[in-house]
């Protein structure tokens, strides 16, 4: 036990340095964006009462956003992912403590000294900087230090939006079902809160215009200046160590089982055939959100459909010929995004109608048109999606001529299960699905070629290429060697034996030896 | 010289005055000792003096000028006022304290130290000793002496003093008034001082005014004022400390 835990934790060491880097930049660059907007409204609202009340309104409604709701408002407001929404959305939540304690603070300067201030021969702005602001600085660090801890917390959260950090570790804890993972993210998450409150907490103290004489010995001076500095330290080795750890690449996934396989099969790929580092950040939502990413350079590379480019992203109409929509998207994500599509594994990923095994037994059920004289009597479960895109459920209608008696929106998800349960008698399920084998289902054969072709292969920024040539080398080690019965297998592994997507992933790469490092031993 | 015309002030639009249709020259080189009970409207009127407090009708001129149309920052600079509540600033050394306002004039660090010594010493604190210590760690009546200390530190042509001496000893307080008498005398200071020590006033005033609820009762000479009272309430103000003085005699 004890010595699986240490061969855990020296595993993912480099990555855990990496995350808390990235977690106090995260961290950092919004406290010090909040303190500078912060303290500016506070020193207006000082100034200008009748702001005051919208701006500790403003400020505490922003706070009042539970933390899920307003990364994910962001998104959809900025249309990306990545460390800006999530830089923006923490420092819109350490707004309120700074502001209110900086109007505190300034406030409860005695009307004695600011009258002596005025009377002496100060102008406002140095009333302000040579009386108000020395006053009311401890008054104010202590909201910037409320800020900071919330902050640490709250970070791990960004997560969810790809900005990483600790929160990493534990959504894929939270995805793996893995504890360790989990505490992984959440006690360096904690020990780091402390370690910030511990810091501003010393800043405090070293602040304390009582502080100031007294004896001024050398010790005592150099500890003030050390508590001083604490905060800053922190967080500029957190940057340093960012700085160190980078990733040089960084590879994203969509928010499904075969997205993430994918993901590390890339990632493994260039780890074991390049030197460059890599981050993993999956799971990031859907079609447009990784592709924002990708043109926004937020990522470098992650796995796409080529039906999906064409329909979904490009806005064109679907098309049967796999060679014709792959040069397609090719040719135009190349001069409208400045993206390359490599070639692509192998699979074909895409939607087939699906019935039970059973069923398609009975009723002699092979192909799709074969359904005709069925349909008005089944009851379909599709995915949102499936019912809205030109390439679903309308133009699946076009071609064959036919409707289904009902048809429900059911999650993408659970359309297995609703299928295996008899809820459904018909699914649009994903050709590499791993629960097609395991719930004993049957795709269809799409005898009018309705659906257009989902080759899965890698985009990559062409700026990442142009840089890491290696990066094309590594990738197409891989090209066509992934069908679709192994990609269901895959997927199975991991959907209904539980096992973890990046051993799967690396457990095929080795059977087709494409590891060097795994081949040597 | 300074000059209030019908000077008056409400703080509450119109309904009760804190200082009257006041009149009064305060000349140049003069000592002129505000008297007066708790409330009369002294403080009122220095604040207005220095501008902090703008007068609600009547005018204020120095040297003919209205004051209302200098800039208020330079006006005050130009100004030594040492506060009835003092108002030191908690955060800065008793030497950081009796230097601001030369800091706001900009001068020369070595210059500020040392003149801020001197001021120190003038007011019989011992700046080896105090010169690094914050405002809390002295007594009231050395932050008092701090106080003037500040007002004096710029040599500024017009001195405004509440009560600079009210937390004071006898014989502390004998001494700081020997020193301001001497350093009018040398240096030609117009100095408005306010005092309930009706001695002081006697000690220190070329001439006094008497206000009583915010309007002036007499305007005179020492001479003037306690022989020639012009209204009861100024008789009544200087007959009870010549009773305690007379009592005071018997004792002795
Ligand atoms: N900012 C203010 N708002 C309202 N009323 C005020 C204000 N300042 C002073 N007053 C009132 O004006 C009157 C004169 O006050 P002032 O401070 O001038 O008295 P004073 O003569 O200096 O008294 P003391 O000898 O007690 O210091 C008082 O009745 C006081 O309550
Ligand atoms: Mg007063």
């Amino acid at each position: 036990m004890n010595a699986e835990w240490t061969s855990f934790l020296v595993d993912r060491l480099p990555e855990l340095w990496l995350r808390v880097g990235q977690h106090l930049v995260l961290t950092g660059v919004s406290v010090a964006f909040a303190i500078l907007i912060g303290v500016s409204l506070g020193i207006l609202a000082g100034r200008v009462s009748w702001i005051r009340g919208p701006i500790v309104g403003a400020a505490g409604v922003l706070q009042t956003i539970p933390s899920l709701a307003m990364l994910t408002l962001l998104l959809a407001l900025l249309q990306r992912i990545g460390a800006v929404p999530a830089i923006l959305a923490l420092t819109l939540y350490a707004l309120l403590p700074i502001v209110r304690n900086t109007i505190t603070g300034l406030g409860g300067v005695s009307r004695e000294v600011v009258e002596a201030a005025r009377g002496v021969g100060m102008s406002r702005w140095q009333e302000l900087r040579l009386v108000r602001l020395p006053l009311a600085l401890p008054v104010i660090v202590a909201g910037i230090r409320t800020a900071a801890v919330a902050g640490v917390g709250i970070a791990t959260l960004s997560a969810f939006i790809g900005a990483g950090g600790l929160g990493q570790f534990i959504n894929r804890g939270l995805a793996l079902a893995d504890t360790r993972l989990i505490l992984l993210g959440a006690i360096p998450a904690a020990l780091l809160a402390l370690l910030v409150d511990f810091a501003l907490g010393a800043t405090n103290w070293a602040l304390d215009p009582r502080r100031k004489t007294g004896s001024r010995t050398r010790t005592k001076m150099a500890t003030r200046m050390a508590a001083i500095i604490l905060p800053f330290l922190i967080f500029a080795t957190g940057g340093f160590g960012y700085v160190r750890a980078r990733p040089d690449i960084t590879i994203g996934s969509k928010n499904f089982t075969e997205q993430i396989i994918l993901g590390h099969m890339m990632a493994l790929l260039i780890e074991d055939h390049t030197n460059l580092k890599v981050d993993r950040r999956f799971n990031l939502g859907g079609t447009m959100i990784c592709h924002g990413a990708l043109v926004h350079g937020e990522i470098d590379l992650y796995a796409e459909y080529t039906g999906t480019g064409l329909t979904a992203v490009l806005g064109q109409e679907p098309s049967a010929d796999p060679d014709q929509v792959y040069k397609t998207v090719s040719r135009e994500y190349r001069d409208r995004f400045d993206v390359q599509w490599l070639d692509p594994f192998g699979m074909n990923n895409t939607y087939s109608i699906t019935v039970l095994q059973a069923d398609a037994e009975r009723y002699g059920w092979d192909k799709v048109s074969d359904l005709e004289s069925w349909a008005k009597g089944l009851h379909a479960g599709f995915p949102g999606e499936f019912v809205e895109r030109p390439d679903g459920y309308p133009g699946f209608q076009n071609a064959y001529r036919f409707e289904f008696g009902q048809v429900s929106d059911i999650d993408a998800g659970l359309m297995y299960d609703a299928i295996a349960n008899g809820e459904v008698d018909v699914i649009a399920a994903f050709a590499t699905d791993g629960r097609i084998a395991a719930y004993n289902l049957r795709p269809l054969v799409d005898d009018r070629r309705f659906f257009p072709p989902y080759h899965a292969a890698p985009v990559v920024r062409t700026t990442t290429l142009r840089q890491y040539p290696q990066v094309r080398d590594a990738l197409e080690k891989i090209a066509g060697a992934l069908d679709d019965r192994s990609m269901r297998k895959l997927n199975g592994w991991v959907d209904q034996e539980r096992r973890s997507p990046e051993s799967v992933a690396k457990a095929f790469l080795r059977s087709k030896g494409l590891l060097k490092g795994m081949q040597k031993r | 010289m300074i000059r209030l015309s019908s000077v008056s002030k409400s703080f509450d639009g119109g309904l009760t005055y804190a200082v009257r249709e006041l009149s009064v020259e305060i000349h140049d080189g003069e000592t002129l000792v505000m008297l007066g009970s708790s409330g009369c409207g002294k403080t009122t009127t220095l604040k207005m003096i220095n501008r902090l407090l703008e007068p609600t009708s009547g005018t204020i001129e120095v040297d003919g000028e209205d004051i209302s149309q200098r800039d208020p920052v330079q006006w005050r600079r130009s100004i030594g006022y040492a506060f009835q509540g003092i108002g030191l600033f908690p955060h800065m050394t008793v030497e950081e304290n009796v230097a601001i306002v030369l800091r706001l004039l900009g001068w020369p660090t070595a210059k500020k130290r040392r003149r801020a010594t001197e001021m120190l010493e003038l007011v019989g604190i011992d700046p080896e000793k105090f010169s690094r210590r914050l405002p809390d760690q002295l007594s009231g009546g050395q932050q008092q002496r701090i106080g003037v200390a500040r007002a004096l530190a710029a040599d500024p042509e017009y001195l405004l003093m509440d009560e600079p001496f009210g937390a004071l000893d006898a014989l502390t307080r004998d001494t700081l008034q020997q020193e301001l008498l001497s350093l009018k005398q040398r240096l030609c200071k117009t100095v408005v001082f306010v005092t309930h020590d009706i001695f002081e006033a006697l000690t220190i005033g070329d001439r006094i005014a008497v206000l009583h609820k915010g309007e002036l009762q007499q305007v005179g000479t020492s001479e003037e004022v306690v022989g020639r009272p012009a209204s009861p309430f100024v008789r009544e103000l200087f007959e009870k400390p010549a009773k305690q003085l007379a009592a005071f005699r018997d004792v002795l």
